[in-house]
Order: structure tokens, then C-alpha cells, then sequence
């Protein structure tokens, strides 16, 4: 290999190992999406950063890569042909190349298992007070969700109230068409099917005011069924909270349905 | 030769300023407003302002006759209501339509007005059975709700109908969008189309400035 051409390869090769390395030290210090509000939000983080920080060296590689290309074997405005070598039968490269692949593909899949077995276990987080779950119904109907307590008496509320000392165990359905219950910051998306309960589990490991909103196409308002209410707050707070919507219920509460995963509204209550 | 070129340039002119025209007109054209109307009342401080609407089982005007709707004073449909910032809208709905229960039997609760009740007919309530409700009037965003109890076969009047009247805050100036909770468009999708999907039917704006 000419001098010129090695001279060339090395400063490149330094200016990507510093580039890579300036990129990961930010990523791992950037405050990526969706937080750390709950366990799943903590994990989804930790996810998105790895692969970013896994992503970003092959990016500024390839980048790299291009701008040697493109300034070695860039052809002169008066060349009478083009002449770039051909790169054939060199066993170095494509060992080079097929180990890489096969390394990073392997690599992710073994971390993405690792990552999901890990969050079908029981969160570790807050053992020492016991964690039975609150189960929270999300009843989605177009243009709203509303929530329900059974474990206070099956209350119903216009916003989602959680305590932040327990697992939290939602129940998602719909009385209509298909929504989709998205705690952004939590980092739960659940699909809200009319006569089918979905259902997911959370540790709140935050308190704060956050936003939910559907992220499923459902009509006109869609893009209003949103609540910027949603609160995780102390285990007492949450008490007290749970007291006055008790209170507040009260007028409607021989009305509502017992509880139930899935509901089926009245024939006459379809309008047709 | 001269005069066919002339002849489909007068036409293309013609034809564009037509679709500009329609474009023009549809976009500047405003539906009726319900503006509130001043008082000399206040609570807690705040200016009250009363707005009064009604509810039919059809509009029996406009584009869509048949539909149910709320009507202003003028009987035209008009769910755009126009309401100063930081008042109390006193607000007064002719509920002229029948029952067809609600889908959720939460919106029976009155939640969000001053009190967290309502008046029927003069009668003090918080919530009503949810399989008597005609329509709701319920703004997500500022969390009032209310039933609207539907008339009964043997009621009274001309036209019968229940008189319903609560208080409820505004805040400062936004646009917040209302709907009606009771699944009552009647031959559509789960009962949520047609009226329900439409401004001006069952579904509105509260516009505070």
C-alpha cells in the first residue's frame, strides 16, 4: 500500500474512533425517550441506548467509508477511463466482513432475548413494601378513557390517578373500535379492543404529572383523546385521592355495571 | 387555429377561477355561533354568562334534517359557542330528544359544574340513570360533564322537554372541544358516526377568548 494511501486510511481511521467515541460518551448521557417513570420506561431507555450507542460507530464508519471512497477513487475531470481496482477473492475482507455482520445480528438477538425475558419477570423494584398489584381498567370509548378501581369498589375516573408503591396491573378495553392506551412516559402502549382485555404490568418508580393519549386512528377526535392529567403519586396521596373520587362517585356508583374485564353495551345503546 | 387556443384559454380561466371561487367560499364560510350573553351575576367572583341551547331528535333544517342536534336560539344547528374568558356559563339546554342510554354509565354522573350537580326541570341532581339519557354535554378538557335526561313517551309540553340548567367555570382563553357521550347517531358505526362526528350536530367547540 502506497504511503500516502496508509497516511490517508489512519487519519480516517482516527477521525471515526473519535467521532464513535464522542457519540457514545453523549448517548450515554443524553436523556433519551420515553425516561425512567417506570421500570418498562427505565428498560425501554436502556434499549434505545445501547442500540444507539451499538448503531452509532457503524454509522460514522459507513460515513467514513463513503468519503474515503469517494475522495481515493474519485476520477480525475480529464481520465480517458475508468480504472478503479476490482476487489475480488480477497478471503481478509470478506472474513472481515461476514465476522462483523454475523457478530453485531447475533449480538442484538441475544440482547434483545436477554432484554425480554428479563421484563416477563416480576419487577425487583420496591420489594420490601408489599406489592400486590393495583389493577386499573382503561375503558376506552371514542373520545375518551376512562378508568376504573375495582379494588376501591370498582369507582370510576376521568383521569388516571396511580400510586407510586405499587405494581400496577392496567386491564385495557374499548366499548366501541379499536383504541390504543399510549403512556408515553411509562412506556406502555396497549391496543383497547372492544370484548377483549389486554393487559399489562408496570412498577411506577417516578411521581409527576404526565400526558396519555390514544395512538390508535379512531374517528374525528382522535386526535383530542388525550388527557395531560395522568398522575403517579405517593402512596398517600393516592389514598386520599381515591377517597374523594369515592365521594364524588357515589351518585353513580349503583349504576355502573359490576366490574368486569370486558364490557358489552346494550343493544339500545348502539344508536341503531 | 388562433381562435380554438383563445377559445380553451378563456375556458381553463373559466374552469380555475370556478374551483378558486368554490375553494374560497368553503373555507371563509363560518357555521352559526352561540355567543354567551352577558349578566349582571356573578359566582365566586368570576362574570356569569348564559348560553342556551336545545336538543332534537332531528334538526329538521339544513344540510341534515334527520340528524339529531343541538339547535341555537334561531333553531339553526350550532355547536360553536363563543364565551369570555374566566366566567361562569350559565348554561340552559331544552333536552327535547328521547332516551337511548348511554354506553358508558359513568357520563350519567354530573361531574365538572359548579356543586357537581345540575337542575332538571328546577329539581337539584347528580347523576341520573344512565339508560334515561338523551344526550350529554361533556368537555374533556375541562372536565365537566352532564346528562341530559331524555323525555318520556307520557311527558308533557309543547314541545315536551326537560329544562336543564348548571354553572361551570371557563378558564382563560383556548379552544375546547365538546361532544355528546350518548352513542346517538342513530344507523352508523356503533352509533358514532354521522352526528356525532360532525360540528355543529353532537360535537362542538367551546371557543374562550
Amino acid at each position: 500500500m502506497p504511503p500516502r494511501r496508509r497516511t490517508l486510511i489512519n487519519i480516517i481511521a482516527g477521525t471515526w474512533a473519535v467521532l464513535a467515541a464522542a457519540g457514545d460518551i453523549a448517548l450515554n448521557s443524553l436523556p433519551l425517550p420515553p425516561g425512567s417513570a417506570t421500570d418498562i420506561a427505565g428498560s425501554e431507555t436502556q434499549v434505545i441506548r445501547i442500540l444507539a450507542m451499538m448503531a452509532w460507530p457503524i454509522f460514522v464508519a459507513v460515513v467514513a467509508g463513503l468519503v474515503f471512497t469517494l475522495y481515493v477513487d474519485r476520477v480525475a475531470p480529464d481520465a480517458r477511463e475508468f480504472d478503479a481496482q476490482t476487489l475480488r477473492g480477497n478471503s481478509r475482507v470478506q472474513t472481515m466482513w461476514i465476522a462483523g455482520s454475523t457478530t453485531i445480528v447475533l449480538g442484538v438477538a441475544i440482547f434483545g432475548t436477554i432484554t425480554l425475558a428479563n421484563d416477563t419477570t416480576v419487577p425487583t423494584v420496591a420489594q420490601a413494601v408489599p406489592n400486590t398489584p393495583l389493577e386499573v381498567q382503561v375503558i376506552a370509548q371514542q373520545w375518551y378513557f376512562t378508568y376504573r378501581y375495582p379494588s376501591f369498589g370498582g369507582f370510576e375516573s376521568a383521569h388516571l390517578v396511580i400510586p407510586s408503591d405499587r405494581e400496577i396491573e392496567f386491564h385495557v378495553t374499548s366499548l366501541d373500535v379499536t383504541h390504543s392506551f399510549w403512556f408515553f412516559a411509562a412506556g406502555v402502549k396497549a391496543d383497547a379492543v372492544p370484548e377483549h382485555d389486554n393487559s399489562v404490568d408496570m412498577q411506577p418508580l417516578k411521581t409527576g404529572t404526565y400526558r396519555i393519549e390514544c395512538s390508535e386512528l379512531c374517528g374525528i377526535w382522535h386526535g383530542s383523546m388525550s388527557d395531560d392529567n395522568a398522575q403517579i403519586v405517593s402512596a398517600g396521596d393516592f389514598n386520599t385521592w381515591a377517597q374523594q373520587q369515592q365521594q364524588l362517585d357515589a351518585p353513580i356508583m349503583k349504576f355502573l355495571p359490576p366490574y368486569s374485564h370486558t364490557y358489552v353495551p346494550a343493544p339500545g345503546a348502539y344508536g341503531s | 387555429m388562433r381562435l380554438r387556443v383563445a377559445f380553451l384559454g378563456l375556458a381553463l380561466i373559466i374552469v380555475g377561477a370556478g374551483i378558486a371561487l368554490f375553494v374560497t367560499l368553503y373555507l371563509i364560510k363560518t357555521p352559526p355561533a352561540v355567543t354567551a350573553a352577558t349578566t349582571n351575576n356573578s359566582v365566586e367572583g368570576l362574570p356569569v354568562v348564559n348560553v342556551t341551547l336545545t336538543t332534537v331528535g332531528a334538526a329538521g333544517t339544513g344540510p341534515h334534517p334527520n340528524w339529531v342536534a343541538y339547535l341555537n336560539d334561531n333553531g339553526d344547528p350550532s355547536t360553536y359557542i363563543h364565551a369570555p374568558a374566566n366566567s361562569v356559563i350559565h348554561m340552559t339546554i331544552n333536552q327535547q330528544d328521547s332516551a337511548s342510554g348511554l354506553r358508558n354509565e359513568y357520563f350519567g354522573l354530573v361531574r365538572g359544574t359548579v356543586d357537581n350537580s345540575m337542575k332538571v326541570n328546577g329539581k337539584t341532581m347528580q347523576a341520573i340513570d344512565p339508560t334515561t339519557a338523551a344526550h350529554t354535554f361533556t368537555i374533556p378538557d375541562l372536565g365537566v360533564s352532564v346528562p341530559l335526561l331524555g323525555v318520556t313517551s307520557d311527558q308533557q309540553g309543547n314541545p315536551p322537554q326537560n329544562v336543564v340548567e348548571f354553572d361551570f367555570k371557563v378558564p382563560g382563553p383556548g379552544l375546547y372541544r365538546w361532544q355528546c357521550f350518548v352513542p346517538c347517531g342513530a344507523g352508523t358505526l356503533y352509533g358514532n358516526g354521522g352526528p356525532m362526528q360532525t360540528l355543529g350536530y353532537m360535537a362542538g367547540e367551546l371557543v374562550v377568548s
